[in-house]
């Protein structure tokens, strides 16, 4: 394992904190905001967050990989952190493909956590993602994608909370008269689901989902909804509890430990 | 089975005069792989530029009304042509294969052929 010895708490946020990681090869897990960084060896190998919907969604909802494919990779790999080679060794997923919406997915995580940088919560070294390594990325472009993502959603329509936040139609918008794509789009809003709920329904990468999401905001069509009382607020303060996210990887070492006994 | 840089390593190798390749996201201008570039081809760049190119004329074919899909893109420069090849995928993934081809070497129709093979291999 790799011996850490930043101080990576005196950064002040999370994308300090992996550039400090990643000169020093760090391998392990960096809780921000609104994901989770996994590194290896200094590269990132996977990021996850409550705010886009899974490699695994996006791969089953898709039809790429039957859900039972999904599950037993998870399942038969999970342990030795080797679900995406299961994927590809049993036949399910071109590793091509694999590595596709692995990246997909990877940036669209990202682009949550590192977007709205904040400060990072905790850094656990020698964390492992159960799907393994399938194509590291230097931190270096992850970060400058998420701030390349971050601009060019601000062009589209200046409105962050589009993101976060559970979308509204506005009264009289038809889908029939957009293009296909924004139309598929506007027929998930519903005032419920958000970005990440539209994106999983249609088995689309959530950033794609923004872009039309803010393009809809930005012709009328789309509002955020007054945020819920527990979740509103972006201010300072120990706000956030609401998406105190639940390290579904420690969950999953958790189960697999308990399995095993 | 193929993986993403063996996928762009076909592109160069099983495609006459082609000598660089990238995989690129079009609603990012981000590339995902990218291979045969140089100090004066900047691939990178040509991925960002390109993918203004895709969305320029999707943009065009959503003001004319027309529901089709764009295959591929052929751009014809003296000596090179570029070829921007969409890849479809269930649910449209916004990614498409870039290929720089040396224009006295290439067969297009076979070009075209090759990159709708390796395309096979990276679509979800």
């Amino acid at each position: 394992m790799t011996r850490v010895t930043t101080t990576w708490t005196t950064h002040g946020t999370t994308s300090a904190a992996l550039r400090a990681l990643a000169a020093e090869g760090a391998t392990g897990a960096l809780s921000g905001e609104r994901g989770v960084v996994y590194l290896s060896a200094g590269r990132v190998v996977h990021v996850e967050s409550a705010f886009t919907p899974d490699l695994g969604t996006l791969l089953t909802r898709s039809g790429a990989v039957e859900p039972d494919g999904w599950r037993a990779a998870v399942d038969g790999g999970g342990r030795q952190h080797r679900v995406g080679r299961r994927l590809v060794d049993s036949g399910r997923l071109a590793a091509g493909a694999l590595e596709v919406c692995h990246l997909g997915a990877l940036f669209d995580a990202a682009y949550f956590v590192l977007a709205h940088d904040t400060r990072p919560r905790r850094f656990r070294p020698g964390a492992v993602h159960w799907l393994g390594a399938v194509r590291p990325v230097p931190v270096d472009v992850v970060v400058r994608e998420s701030r390349r993502r971050r601009a060019l959603l601000e062009r589209i329509w200046p409105d962050p909370d589009i993101d976060i936040a559970p979308l509204t139609r506005a009264a009289g918008a038809d889908p029939a008269d957009l293009p296909r794509r924004r139309s598929r789009t506007l027929t998930q809003v519903d005032g419920v689901r958000t970005a990440a709920d539209i994106a999983a329904a249609l088995a689309c990468r959530t950033y794609h989902t923004l872009v039309e999401l803010r393009r809809l905001a930005a012709a009328g069509l789309v509002t955020a909804a007054p945020p819920a009382p527990v979740t509103a607020g972006p201010g300072p303060g120990p706000g956030a509890v609401a998406w105190d996210d639940p390290d579904t990887a420690l969950l999953r070492r958790l189960r697999d430990a308990l399995e095993a006994l | 089975m193929a993986n993403l840089e063996t996928s762009l390593k076909e592109c160069l190798s099983s495609i006459d005069g082609a000598s660089a390749a990238a995989l690129v996201d079009y609603t990012s201008g981000m590339a995902l792989g990218t291979l045969g570039g140089t100090k004066d081809f900047n691939l990178e760049v040509a991925a960002a530029g390109n993918t203004d190119v895709v969305r320029a004329k999707l943009r065009t074919m959503e003001l004319l009304g027309l529901k089709e899909e764009i295959e591929d893109i052929l751009i014809t420069l003296s000596s090179q042509y570029h070829l921007i090849r969409l890849i479809k995928g269930r649910g449209g993934n916004g990614l498409f294969l870039y290929l720089v081809l040396d224009a006295s070497r290439a067969n297009l129709a076979m070009a075209r052929h090759q990159l709708r093979r390796i395309e096979n291999e990276l679509e979800v």
